[in-house]
């Protein structure tokens, strides 16, 4: 009966549209009071989920994106991607994807991704003659691999709900990022061969060295991230905070298109976009506490396992359980409340929790990009000035790249687990 | 309902100020640990400290989400009703947030008071001022969730002006902010001032 409560109360406050945070917190308090227990519960066990030392970060890599997104460095990149693939046919969708990898680099979130280079990429596609759907179908496909190419908040959550620590999580997501980012270059160039899209001239060798010029100080932010976690000299909150210092220099001092007037407005946003998440995470600790008290994990590991203990199938029905949540529910929250379950049920047949934990996030970026709650698709469709349709028809063959992308690397462990071997172990 | 407005208008200013003062002893802090790394002798309160931050800027920061729509929820159903339905809606979500945030208050007093008998190990602060940041989340949140009752009640809802009046037909003319002209191998800057507002979460 109690438990009836906690999850129809949970899916009713969702569907009225109250804040997942919140709906979170309105379904353990009917839990808590069904049960008898005390309500103090409630504050210790968010206090105790909002003081983990992996958060930490999270504020400071939101502040670094922030910071370079405000500094002038989209422009750079877009420059740069193109003096290196636009030559090619469909260039300048080539350009919109190797921009999204380089931005993915850098800020880790899909939906500034999606906005920030959408902004500049998909009128100047439609310019070129590049039909609106298509710019922006390319545009929101592509923008999902910044949370899969370090740094990525959601990897962040998800080490601290695993225990994996920052740096494996963030080098796990770098080869699946980069087959994502050449899958949807393939699948961009045959649909532009195809359809006969233009190509750009080959801008030489001078443009594309003086491009990378340009780009350099801000890609060498993700050096700087990946070179501190590796080598161990400091902890994942002090890189992400050593990034923000390092990205607040090159905007006002390299780039000088960082005005010292906009830093505290940056500043103060990236704190409350943090404190949202925190507050998630408070929240969902508790609801995370009941789940486990019930022992809901073991019995969602059970009821599948008595169907079925074949790890082929497993890994298939936890992609399309995620998949299917993603189409509805925001990145963060889905992890919170699915990731413990489903590892107990990955791990119990033999899925490593570091792989399980790669191929959940890249499945669950995929829903951005999927109707009816494609936060991406929205922003792409809004730049291009679209309707939603065209571009969830543009989309297709893009999503079954992911997709296609998703099964290798939910069948291929290495795809996750050889880079991290490779360096950390 | 003018002075409500300016009554919010200052809390907001209040909080966002609260958020950054914590935002910016997190960053000092642990630039004072990476410093006193290099020198050889970092301090041992910076890493308390920072997480303190971290709690406070939470603390400060959640009920300010509310508003910008940092704090996110499913509009699924609430895309798909008419306009009314969606009001009557988004006016009943607030209402519960604030409802909750209420009802957890003499709890997360509780548990503050519990933290007086307690001090941080290398600080030496008193814990309850530190629990203390749950009850001022919650008291934040369902601060702000009122204040969101008020507006949305009077007509005057940002979250859901923000949304699409037809799932699916754009009426934003550019989401993005960007220059409709842009030269994608130039070097056209988007302004500086308008980083991007979209959330870190997806």
């Amino acid at each position: 009966m109690s438990l009836a409560l906690l999850l129809g109360g949970f899916a009713l406050a969702l569907a009225l549209g109250v804040p997942v945070a919140v709906s979170l917190g309105l379904a353990s308090l009917a839990y808590i009071l069904a049960e008898g227990l005390p309500l103090a519960v409630v504050p210790q066990k968010m206090y105790a989920g909002i003081d983990v030392f992996v958060l930490l970060c999270i504020p400071g890599f939101i502040l670094a994106g922030n910071l370079m997104n405000g500094g002038g460095i989209t422009a750079r990149i877009v420059r740069f991607a193109s003096a290196a693939v636009g030559w090619m046919r469909g260039g300048l969708g080539l350009t919109n994807v190797a921009g999204s990898m380089l931005f993915g680099g850098i800020s880790g979130t899909a939906v500034a991704d999606a906005a920030s280079i959408g902004g500049m990429m998909i009128p100047g596609m439609k310019r070129a003659g590049y039909p609106a759907d298509f710019s922006a179908a390319v545009t929101a496909a592509s923008s999902t691999v910044g949370p899969i190419i370090p740094p990525s908040v959601p990897m962040i959550i998800v080490g601290s709900l695993s225990g994996i620590s920052v740096g494996r999580m963030f080098l796990a997501g770098a080869v699946p990022g980069l087959l994502l980012g050449l899958a949807m270059m393939a699948t961009c160039y045959l649909v532009a061969v195809r359809r006969g899209f233009p190509r750009q001239p080959w801008a030489g060798a001078g443009e594309l060295a003086r491009a990378f010029g340009g780009a350099f100080w801000a890609l060498a932010m993700t050096g700087l991230i990946i070179g501190g976690l590796l080598t161990g000299i400091a902890t994942p909150t002090e890189t992400a905070v050593v990034a923000s210092l390092y990205a607040f220099a090159v905007g006002a001092f390299v780039y000088r298109e960082l005005p010292l007037r906009a830093v505290p407005g940056i500043l103060v946003d990236s704190a409350v976009s943090a404190a949202a998440i925190l507050a998630l995470v408070g929240f969902a600790n508790v609801f995370g506490w009941i789940l486990v008290s019930e022992r809901i994990p073991q019995a969602i590991a059970a009821g599948v396992l008595a169907v079925t203990d074949n790890r082929f199938v497993v890994i298939l029905l936890i992609n399309v359980l995620l998949l299917f949540v993603g189409m509805f529910m925001e990145t963060i929250a889905a992890l919170i409340i699915l990731f413990v379950p489903l590892l107990t049920l990955a791990t119990s047949v033999g899925i490593d929790p570091l792989h399980f934990a790669t191929f959940a996030v890249l499945n669950l970026m995929i829903g951005l990009t999927t109707p009816p709650v494609g936060v991406c698709l929205f922003v792409c469709a809004n730049i291009a000035r679209v309707p939603l349709s065209a571009v969830v028809r543009a989309i297709a063959p893009f999503l079954a790249t992911n997709i296609a992308v998703l099964l290798l690397v939910s069948y291929v462990p290495a795809t996750a687990t050889w880079l991290p071997g490779v360096l950390l172990d | 309902m003018r002075a409500l407005d300016a009554v919010r208008r200052a809390l907001e200013l209040a909080f966002r100020g609260l958020t950054g003062i914590a935002f910016a002893v997190l960053i000092a802090s642990v630039t004072v640990q990476v410093i006193g790394r290099l020198a050889g002798a970092s301090p041992v309160w910076t890493e308390e400290l920072t997480r303190v931050a971290l709690l406070y800027l939470a603390a400060f920061g959640a009920g300010l989400g509310i508003a910008s729509g940092d704090l996110v929820d499913v509009d699924v159903v609430r895309a798909a009703v008419p306009g009314r339905v969606a009001r009557a809606m988004r006016i009943a979500s607030l209402g519960t947030t604030a409802a909750l945030c209420i009802a957890l208050l003499p709890a997360a007093w509780l548990y503050t008071s519990i933290g007086a008998r307690q001090s941080s190990p290398a600080l030496g602060v008193r814990m309850d001022l530190v629990h203390a940041s749950v009850l001022v989340l919650l008291a934040a949140l369902g601060l702000f969730a009122l204040l969101g009752l008020a507006r949305a009640l009077a007509g005057d809802d940002p979250v859901l002006d923000r949304a699409p009046d037809v799932p699916g037909v754009p009426d934003t003319p550019d989401a993005s902010g960007a220059p409709d002209d842009p030269d994608p191998a130039g070097a056209t800057a988007r302004d500086p001032a308008s980083p991007d507002r979209s959330g870190p979460t997806r």
